[in-house]
Parts: structure tokens; sequence; C-alpha cells
């Protein structure tokens, strides 16, 4: 805005209004807070199931839960860390990817057989790809994904189609393709690999969430991000006043995709192997995490790192009820009733937070 | 009344010859206008005339069928808003664009945020130069940190002037610009354009409020039925009104019956609804009430509360003299009560259904036996009311969205008929309808009161509730400010009940 | 037809002609919901010629009956699809209420035909209820439909897992009553009794949409719950309503599924929830709410699953089949799904 402090400085016809400048004003933590109530309550969520965990835990294996514990959790629900970000990041532009399951079946068929060069014919043991091989692969998996998110953006933006339809279809199709790459459970990661991504015995998936985590933080701190959430409040009003809307929601799929495509590579590397139909449920679990980390599936109000949070409450829900020694038959019962609640209670508090002045 | 010939100037911004339809409705049919550097430039003419689709073609929001539009004398074609925006043009449209759940320093610095040097947002700078912004423009009363949703209506709008001010425009659009504001903030906003004028801005906005266009044009555009019908230097209001109608001021409003012995149809005791403060009131059989002020001020929540549509807090709600409680629509249909909702487009009529189904909508009981609905009977009632009312219609199962705006609104008050209510609640029916529908539309009022139904009427337009009415209560900021009858039913007289804030008084 | 669901304002040149007095034909392609129900059938066709040139015998009487009974499942389940995707919403529980209404159906039944009815009821009953609390967490709490009928699918899942031991119970092995068996087994004047029920099934739900207060109220609540709200339209009980039929038509197609097969198994229902809401998008229907009819979601089971029986006639292999599948959803919508531009 250099262009207003260049002009003459502004004649003010009325004098300041003397009542409430300031007090009048509620302090900036109530506005983060009114703001990101989603966020806060997926935190809070998280914190009572850490919590709870602990406690079952503690009264079933006679102590604490630790290091190891912390590691495999981390190594177990990075893949839907990474779909449940792809999908806020769609979810965010008021639409919906129900092709996450399909794009992590194909990144995950392909790593398996890229990563250790056997894709191109590369010489040696299968799973002991070179650093280049691994380098290549995981940039090519990463790239599928993103030509998948395209795929996805230009049929909802430049063909006019609801989001719901267009990534119901892509669904089937990336499916498809997976199994044509992958028709076998199989392939082989390099145990290199999985060292990097998902080291059983040392937390290196800790430092990829918090690399995730900063990445959102920075792309919510850029043009691109703010017009993401711009284009989720009100696509017309994010329109009038210069949002490239296209572009960006197209830009959203495509991140999207990547991150899908990341989610694959690192369920490849958890699995040290590949199945093409392993990624079939991130579909409807990442919508769960996004929901529960406290994204509207109306667009314009979430946050990554709230669906990070929503991922990890829907794996500590897993955890709690096999440590509680609650029948597994019953899990997705426990799960689909925590869901409403938590949606229900998100909705009902942050409704009561944002009360009007 | 002197019409100016030739321009005396360069036109900062001219459009020339558009048109543009909707859905087979000419929104603007050959209209032509131009604004010069350094000049108030105010639109005139009723709701519907077109004033504001021509903003929205010249402010870039939306493209003309036909026709040209010129910047500085060259012929431009926008892609976009924001391509009008990079030669200086902006507009404060008539329907806010703020993102709703964003911040107001969000919102004001959106495509201009102050960055770090790592090439991010610097959310703190932007919320200081937010702030800055608030301040040099005189709305420092505006929290940067709020959420757009949070703040009143009167700051949405605030915030909107000031973020197309901040950019300190070449030429700049302003929609209805004070629809919403109270005395001190219009005062804040003329301020604002005088010196932008001052500075060589051309400015254009509409307003429905005749003694803000004397006090700030320089010039005026009268709009009819999608057409520009004169510009002027000088115009007065009477003139004025004879030029945007098509005929005089007397002519427009039917005689009013004569006022109603005291027999009560809708009596409320302190009555409070969220932005409803302890309003009383009584309406008589065969009155027309009708509430003045502001945007915002109650009304919309008064009539919706009193529908049942949104949810009454306190005080009491008499029917016929009987205390009755209304939780939904349902009940109140059942109370003999309708309601005529402002937007006809999402809170009225189904618009992809048919004539027929919009006008039976709410009697469908009445036309079925064991929920079979009777086709021949519904067909009969449908066409009856259709040639009462005498819509314009292609045919009764044609998508009433086709149908233009007047005879859409004919439509919804038809189905209002068909369910013979005592007690009408009609809020700015006449909104964006053409001169010949209002007339009807006046008309069919009288006959409803005259039969001895009771009319609550809300209207944007003071002139009009100051013909149709036999009483005017004027409401500020959720309290009935002001008892209006007999010589008082003036619009100058509404609005300047509606307007005087606590400041002023 | 009374829906007269027609998309926003046709332009003002082209005349709509579905006035009650046009010509049949006129009528028949007049609106764009009737005329893809058209399509849809043309494909079917089409998809059957080549079927048989692919395999001789794919088109002859029983072989069309074949295609049209398995279509008919399909058919059952798009039947509640409908009914919520008309107001906007949509089901995605069905999976699992399909097969919980499958297993409960032997195991309260454990294969008796004095048992069928009661089991019957129970069954329907059960599918109601689900259905009806789906409605009510979307309407009374306010949650999403997609969340909320996604939990529901989980809910049912545990439940079904869970009180059947993962199908390990003894019960769970039993076979339908012989009852219900023969009646989806059975011909009436050469048609098979499953074909009949779907039938029927289409008269009913057409004239519900179509005849009735209640269906006038769905599609105005699609068209704009806010406005139907004001003119007096229940949209809660509406709305509770729908996805109750949803729930019914889903345990109704469970029932029938055991009849057909004889037993119940885990994750017999999962094929039904793509291939019903992609019935009732090819059917015409708007999955936004307010436009399409049953008889456009019935053509649409049809065209999918002669679709995928073509393919499989050709050998085709999964992943080809998944691949032609979506494709041809996509080219559909590209054809006829696209919103009108806003400018």
């Amino acid at each position: 805005m250099p262009k207003l402090s260049s002009r003459p400085p502004c004649v003010i016809e009325l004098p300041p209004e003397p009542r409430a400048v300031s007090d009048n004003r509620r302090p900036r933590w109530v506005h983060r807070l009114a703001q990101e109530a989603g966020l806060f309550l997926a935190a809070t969520m998280l914190g009572i199931a850490v919590i709870l965990y602990c406690v079952v835990f503690l009264i079933a294996q006679r102590h604490l839960p630790g290091g190891f514990e912390l590691t495999s959790t981390v190594n177990s629900t990075l893949p839907l860390v990474l779909a449940a970000v792809a999908q806020t990041l769609v979810v965010l532009t008021r639409g919906i990817d129900l092709s996450v399951g399909g794009v992590i079946d194909l990144t995950n068929g392909l790593a398996a057989i890229t990563l250790d060069g056997s894709a191109w014919g590369h010489a040696g043991q299968p799973g002991t790809g070179s650093i280049g091989t691994m380098i290549l692969g995981s940039l090519l998996v990463l790239a599928v994904g993103g030509v998948c998110g395209l795929i996805n953006g230009l049929l909802v933006t430049l063909g006019r189609l609801q989001p719901i339809l267009v990534t119901l279809a892509t669904l089937s199709i990336f499916q498809g393709i997976a199994i044509r790459v992958l028709p076998q459970p199989g392939g082989a990661v390099p145990q290199g690999y999985t060292n990097l991504l998902a080291n059983p015995n040392w937390p290196t998936s800790v430092l990829w969430l918090v690399a995730l985590a900063v990445m959102w933080w920075m792309f919510r701190r850029t043009r691109f991000g703010v017009g993401v959430y711009a284009i989720g409040n009100d696509a017309a009003g994010a329109a009038a006043i210069g949002v490239p809307v296209a572009s960006v929601r197209i830009l959203a799929y495509v991140l999207g995709g990547v991150c899908s495509g990341a989610a694959g590579l690192f369920l490849a590397a958890t699995a040290t192997a590949g199945d093409a139909t392993a990624g079939n449920t991130y579909t409807l679990t990442s919508i769960v995490a996004a929901v529960l980390g406290g994204v509207s599936l109306f667009g314009g109000r979430g946050s990554g790192i709230g669906a990070i949070f929503g991922a990890f409450v829907s794996s500590m829900i897993v955890n709690i009820l096999f440590f509680a020694h609650i029948d597994p038959l019953y899990q997705s019962f426990y799960e689909g009733v925590f869901l409403i609640a938590a949606v229900v209670l998100v909705g009902g508090i942050g409704h009561l937070l944002r009360r009007r002045y | 009344m002197a019409e100016l010939d030739g321009v005396q100037a360069e036109p900062a911004i001219e459009g020339r010859g558009l048109s543009r339809s909707y859905g087979g409705v000419h929104a603007l049919n050959d209209a032509s206008m131009s604004a010069v550097a350094g000049e108030v430039h105010a639109l005139v003419g009723e709701n519907g005339a077109g004033k504001s689709t021509l903003i929205k073609i010249l402010g870039g929001r939306t493209r003309a069928d036909t026709g040209t539009v010129s910047v500085g004398g060259r012929e431009v074609k926008f892609a976009g808003p924001d391509a009008a925006h990079r030669l200086g043009v902006w507009t404060v449209f008539q329907e806010l664009t703020l993102l709703p759940w964003m911040s107001v320093a969000e919102n004001l610095m959106i495509g201009r945020e102050p960055r770090s040097r790592l090439g991010l947002i610097d959310r703190r700078g932007m919320e200081r130069r937010a702030e800055d912004t608030l301040a040099a423009l005189g709305a420092e009363h505006i929290d940067p940190l709020a959420l757009v949703e949070d703040i009143p209506l009167s700051q949405r709008q605030t915030v909107e002037i000031v973020r197309a001010i901040s950019y300190e425009p070449d030429i700049l659009f302003l929609d209805e610009p004070t629809s919403s504001l109270v005395e001190r903030e219009v005062v804040w906003l003329f301020g604002q354009i005088r010196r932008l004028r001052d500075r060589g801005t051309a400015l254009v906005f509409t307003s429905h409020r005749w003694n803000e266009i004397r006090d700030i044009a320089d010039r005026i555009t009268v709009f009819r039925s999608g057409r520009n019908v004169g510009t002027f230097k000088e115009l007065p209001e009477d003139d004025a009104v004879t030029l945007m109608t098509g005929r005089r001021l007397e002519a427009l409003y039917p005689q009013r019956p004569p006022p109603p012995p005291a027999v009560p149809a809708l009596a409320l005791k302190s009555y409070n609804a969220r932005g409803v403060r302890d309003v009383s009131l009584e309406l008589r059989k065969g009155e027309i009430l009708g509430l003045g002020g502001l945007a915002g001020h109650g009304h919309r929540e008064l009539f919706f509360s009193l529908f049942g549509a949104e949810k009454m807090i306190a005080g009491t709600v008499e029917v016929g003299g009987k205390a009755v409680r209304i939780r939904n629509p349902r009940e109140a249909m059942r109370h003999g009560i309708a309601l005529v909702p402002e937007d006809r487009k999402t809170e009225g009529l189904l618009l992809a259904m048919s004539v027929r189904d919009n006008a039976t909508l709410a009697v469908l009981r009445r036309l079925a036996r064991f929920s079979i609905l009777r086709h021949v009977r519904e067909r009969q009632l449908a066409q009856g009311l259709i040639d009462r009312l005498r819509v314009r219609t292609p045919g009764l199962s044609n998508p009433v969205g086709a149908l233009s705006g007047g005879n859409q609104q004919k439509v919804l008050l038809g189905r209002w008929l068909l369910a013979e209510p005592n007690i009408f609640l009609l809020y700015d029916v006449t909104r964006g309808v053409d001169v010949a529908t209002k007339h009807e539309i006046y008309e069919l009022i009288m006959r409803l009161a005259k039969e001895g139904r009771a009319i609550m009427l809300y209207s944007s337009d003071a002139e009009e509730l100051a013909h149709l009415s036999h009483r005017v209560l004027v409401m500020r900021e959720g309290r009935i400010a002001a008892e209006l009858s007999g010589a008082e039913l003036d619009a100058e007289i509404i609005v300047s009940a509606a307007v005087r804030d606590r400041i002023a008084t | 037809m009374a829906s007269s669901a027609e998309p926003v304002m046709p332009g003002p040149e082209t005349p709509v002609p579905t006035g009650q007095d046009a010509p049949l034909l006129l009528r028949l392609l007049g609106s764009p919901t009737r005329r893809r129900i058209l399509y849809a059938l043309l494909a079917s066709i089409v998809l059957f010629a080549i079927g048989q040139a692919v395999r001789p015998g794919f088109a002859s009487p029983s072989g069309i009956r074949a295609v049209l009974t398995i279509a008919s499942f399909v058919g059952l389940v798009a039947a509640g699809q409908t009914f919520v995707i008309l107001i906007g919403g949509i089901d995605l529980s069905v999976p699992w209420v399909l097969n919980g209404a499958s297993i409960l159906m032997v195991t309260s039944s454990l294969g008796s035909n004095a048992r069928a009815i009661p089991a019957l009821l129970l069954t329907l009953g059960m599918g109601t209820l689900v259905g009806m609390l789906n409605g009510a967490g979307i309407v009374l709490l306010g949650v999403p439909a997609v969340v909320m009928t996604l939990a529901m699918n989980g809910i049912m899942e545990g439940l079904t897992l869970g009180f059947s031991g993962g199908m390990t119970c003894a019960a769970c092995g039993s076979y339908a009553p012989p009852v219900v068996q023969a009646a989806v087994h059975d011909s009436l004047f050469g048609i098979p009794t499953a074909l009949l029920l779907w039938l029927v099934v289409i008269v009913l739900v057409s004239v519900v949409l179509s005849m009735t207060t209640f269906g006038r109220r769905t599609y105005a609540i699609g068209n704009s719950p806010r406005a139907s709200f004001l003119a007096g339209v229940d949209v809660t009980t509406c709305t509770i309503g729908l996805y109750a039929l949803s729930g019914l038509f889903s345990a109704l197609a469970g029932i029938v599924l055991v009849g057909y097969g004889g037993q119940a198994a885990l994750g017999m229902g999962d094929p039904y929830l793509f291939q019903s809401i992609a019935a009732v998008v090819i059917g015409g229907a708007s999955i936004l709410g307010g436009r399409g009819n049953y008889i456009g979601s019935a053509a649409g089971a049809i065209s999918l699953v002669t679709l995928v029986s073509v393919l499989m006639a050709m050998n085709m292999p999964e992943y080809g089949r998944s691949i032609i599948y979506g494709v041809i959803i996509l080219v559909l919508l590209l054809l006829y799904g696209r919103e009108d531009a806003e400018r």
C-alpha cells in the first residue's frame, strides 16, 4: 500500500468517535480463538485422547507409553495425516475429494515399483534401489499425484462439474490404473527408504510431521493460501477483489494430489511394499480426520494443522479401543459415534465462542 | 431542470449502448452514461431500473451483451474486476463482497499483504497496516482483528467502502453505499467522497435518499426500465420522480381507504427478538401499518420472528385478541399470518419450479385428498390466480425463474392470497419491480385493506411508506423510535426520523 | 408430469414445450431430465447390441432378464438415493445398512418360512429407523449429510460385525427363508418376480414424487429449503422421512439380495454406494437437489449395469472396467451435468 502513504494526508471531517475505540475491542487471543475455534477444539480433543490413551495403556501394560509408542503411532498415522491435509486443501475451496483413496492406491503401487528402480529395469536385487532411483521414484510419484489433482481441478473448474461427482468418477479411474500398475500386492521398498521416511527405531517421521506443519504454516501465509480460503468464503466475493479463482482452485487440487501422492509414498515406506488397494479406505478416513480437525465441509474454515490433529485423534481412538480391550469388531461403531459427537460438539462450542458483539 | 448538452470534458469512463439480459428479462437495454474526473455523478431510478447492472458492467463484474466501455477514451474489455482495478476503476457493490470468515484486516489487505523477507505474508504487519488504513480514513472504530461475520452490517459496509477508497481510485462506483449507514457514517462517507472528488476522482453513486443526492451530486442521470432517460445538473425531486416512474407522483399511488375502526388484528407487547427490542404495537383490521427505518435496524427480524421463522425472545403476541405462541411458519399460517419476504429469489420462489408449483405451495394440503394432489383443481386454482393478478406467463408449467421480476413478485403475492390470511407481513415487496406492477401491487394492498385484512408493510422506499400507510412506525436499533401519522406521513420526515442517531439528537 | 423440474431459466428464444398440450414427442424431449432418460435407455440398447456382437446370446431374452435383474438391485438402492439427492443430500450409509439388513434377515429368520414375515418387518424397520436417525442428525443436529451418513455407515458396520461376531455366529450361515428365495427367483408371466417388484417400486416412487404433496414438497426443499420453510413446508419432518425411505430401500435391497444369493456375506453392500449414486446422476438428477426423477435413476441403473455386463462379457480385466466406468461417467457429466456459468 505505498500508494496511500505518498498521498497528502486525508481530511477527516468528523472528530474521532469518542466512544469505545480500544475498550470495545477484544484482545487478540479472543479473536484468534474465535477464528480458529475448530483448531483449538481439535487440539483439546487430541489432548483428551492422548490422556485417555495413556490411562488405558498404563492399565493394560503397567507402564506409560514411551518413545517406541510415539514413533510407531506417528509412523502409522502419517499417511492418514497427509491424506487429511490433501482433503483439507480441497474442502477449504468448498469442494470434496473422493479420489484421495484412488490417488493413494496409484501412488502407493507406483512407489513399490519405482523406488527400487525395478520399473525401469534397474539391475540388482528387488528392494535395494540406489539413492538415485529413490529420489527419482519419489519425484515421479509426487508428480503423478499432482497430475491426478490437476485432472480433478481442471474438470471441476473448466468442466464446471460438481467436485463430488468428478472425484467419484476419477476415483474409479485412478483405482483402475493402480491395479494395472501393480496387479498383485508386492514390489519392494528399499530398506534405506523406509528408514528415512518411517524408521521404526528412530522418530524420523516426527521430523516429517513437523516439516508438514511448518509447510502448512507457510502456505497459510502465501497469496495462494489466502486465495484458497477466500474462495471457500465466497468465490464471487473473492473474484470481485481480484483473486484468480480458477487458477487458485486448480492449484489447490494439484497440491492436494501431491499430498495424496506423499501419503502413498509413506504408506509404501511403512508397509515396505506396495498394494494397489491399500489406499481405498483413505477417502473416507481423510474426510473424517479433516472434520474432526475442525475443517468445515462448507469451505473457508479450518486448517491443515487441525486436520493433522484430527488424523491423530482418529488413530488415538483406535489405540484406545485396542488397549481398552474393546472388541475390534466394534471399532467402526465407536468411530462413527465419535465422529458425530465431535462434529456436534465443534459446531455447538464454535457457536458459543463466536457470539456476536 | 437543466439538461446538459454535450460533454464539457473528456469522460473518465464511458459506457455506450450497453445491454444485458438475464433469462429473457432485459436488465439493461441500450443504456449509456459517462463520468468525468472530479465530479460526483448520481444515478437515480427505481429498483430494477438497471443502475446496479450498469455499475456491475462498468466495474468489470459482469459482461454486457452488447455495447462498449471505454476508460480514459480507450475502449476496454474487462475480463474481471481485477482488470478494472488495474485501470483504477473500483466499485463498492450493493451486495457486499467481504469474506465472512476472515478478519477485517485480511479483507482490507487481500492481494497487497505486506510480506516478510521470506516472501511470506507478515500477519502482524498486515494487521498494523489495516489499522493504519482504517485510522487514516477515519474508521478507527472498526476492529481490524474482528471477523467480518461478527461485525454489524453498517461496519461491514464501511469496511467495504474503506477498502475501495484506500486504493485511491481514479474512478469509483458506489452502489447504494448509504443503504445501511447511520447519519454519522453518511457524513463520514460524504467527507471522503468530497476529498476524492477534489483530488480528481470520478465518482458515481446511487442512492434512494433524495436529500443525499441533492447534497452531493454534481450531475444526475435518471434511469428507467434499463435505459438512461436524461442527465441533469439540477433536478427537482418531483420532476425526477416523474422521469423515473413515467407518471406523476400522485398517479402512482392509489387512494388509501379511510382509517379503519380500532379492531386489533395483531398486538405486540414488549416484544423482543434478536435485533428487536421492546417493541409494542397494535395493527388493526383493515389498517396499513408502515414500518420505516434503515436496513439492518430490526425490521427483518421483527417480521421473520413474528412469522415463526426466527426465535422470539420475550413479550406477548396477540392475534385477534388471543395470546398466541408462534414457533414456526406453519403455526403462523394457522393463525392467519402471511409473510412475503424481500428476497424473492432465495426466500420466496422456487425459481426452477413451475408457476403452478410456486403458486400453490402454501395451500397444498387443501388441494390433496389422502395426500394425492387433485390435479385439475390445482390447475384451476393457479389459473384463476394468474388471470386475477394478470401475471404474464406463457403457461402454468413454465419455470417461474423465466418470468420478469414484476411477474415473479405477483406469483409470490398470489401464493399468499390463495392462503387467505388475515394478516399480511409485506417486506419490501416492490423492490426490483417495474412501475406498472408496482402500481398493481399498491392497488392490491388497498383492496386487501378494504376487505378488512391487516397489513404490516416495510419498505426501503420512504415515499412508498408515506403514500400507502395509515400510520408509520420508524425503527432504529431495534426499537420503535417514532410514530408518524396524518401530516407527518412524509418521506423526508420518515428518513430524518430514521437516520437521526444518538449523537445528533 | 408434475415435477416440472427444469434447469433455471431457459433462454428467451427457446420456447419450452412442456405445456400439457404439446405433442407427445416434444413433451418427451422437452425437458433435459426427460432427454437424459431417453439417452440412458438408448445407451442401454446400444450396449446390448455391442454385447450381442461380442458374445452371442448376451441380448437373448434370458440374457436381458439376467442383466435387468441385477439392475433391479441397484435400482432399489437408487430409489432411496434418489429421494435424498432430490433434496441435495446424499446417503453414504447404504453399504452397511444393506449388509446389516441382509445379515439381520437371515439371522432372524433362520431360514424358516414361519419366521419370514416377522424377519421381513424387523429388517425393513431397522433400515427405516437407521434412515430416520440419519435424517434427524442432519436436520436437527445440523451435521452435514456427508458426515452424518458416513458416520452411520461406520456405526452400522461396527454393529453388524460386532453382533455377528464377524460372521462367525451360529445363525450367520443360515439361508434366507425359501419363500423369500422363491419370491426373488420365481417368474410371473415369464417375468422374474425381482423385476416385477422393481416395476412396482418404480410406479410407486414415481407416483409419490409427481402426484403427492410429499413429492411436491420434496422438490420444493431441493430447490430451496429456505423458501420452502417460509412457505410453510415442514422441512424437518420431510427430511427425516426422505432419509427414512432411503434406509428402507437399502434394507429392501439387502433382503432381495439374500433372497437372490441365498446367504449373506460381509462386504456385499460395498458396490451399491457408488452404483446407486452414479445411477441417479446418470438418470439426470442434479446432485445439488431439486431436479430429477426416479424413472431417470432406473434408466441410469439399467445402463450402468448393462455397461458392466458388456465389459465383463468382453473379458475386460478389472482395471479396465474400473477405468472405463469412470471415464464414461465423466463423459456423461461433461455432456449434461454442467453448471451454468454465472457472469
